[in-house]
């Protein structure tokens, strides 16, 4: 029983310490992917034209591997 | 009518209704330009490419990745066998198993039930056994 009660307050312990940096990241991470989704939507061409570019330079890469 | 025309212009143009200058290569480049910005904008407007970008971003990237992976010929390539394999393997496991784990459990749940059925049936029968 007390070692259940350890592993639990152990567990406790390493959660209040991640939840921040975890918390952190995500709103990190929306925040990329609202800045992401904006820049692709104001420059519709451009991100389309890079994405078939980058998409010819890999099939090459393909082709030749 | 057409004859006189043709005068015109020739009198106009001296060098058999040409212009000498040059400019008729400006003039012919600015027309190319005109005439492939309304292609453009034309193919813009068929295929609603903005509006396809804001209803989903990064679709569309991919299937432009996608384009451009063909027309780089890496179609028929060890690495698309690859990503085929991964993606029908991925998609069996997505889509197989639960159906596999819904006959499963029925399976299991009927046979559970015959085997208590079998196992009442048994035990019926095993009594009179017993008391021998």
């Amino acid at each position: 029983m007390e070692i259940a009660e350890q592993i639990e307050s152990t567990v406790r312990e390493v959660g209040a310490r991640v939840r921040p940096q975890l918390n952190d990241a995500k709103r990190r991470l929306t925040s990329l992917n609202g800045d992401v989704t904006s820049y692709i939507k104001e420059n519709p061409g451009r991100c389309l034209i890079g994405a078939i570019a980058v998409g010819f330079l890999i099939g090459k890469i393909a082709r030749r591997a | 009518m057409r004859r006189m025309a043709v005068m015109e212009t020739s009198e106009q143009n001296p060098a058999n209704g040409h212009r000498t200058d040059g400019s008729w290569v400006n003039d012919s480049a600015h027309k190319a330009w005109d005439r492939t910005r309304g292609a453009v904008s034309e193919l813009k407007r068929a295929a609603a490419i903005e509006q396809r970008v804001n209803r989903n971003p990064y679709g569309s990237l991919a299937a432009a990745l996608g384009i451009g992976y063909v027309l780089g010929g890496g179609i028929f390539t060890p690495l698309t066998s690859r990503i085929v394999a991964l993606g029908l393997r991925l998609g069996i496991r997505l889509a197989v198993l639960p159906m596999l784990k819904d006959e499963i459990s029925v399976l299991a749940d009927a046979l559970a039930g015959e085997g208590e059925s079998k196992g009442r049936r048994g035990g019926k029968a095993a009594k009179p056994s017993g008391e021998r």
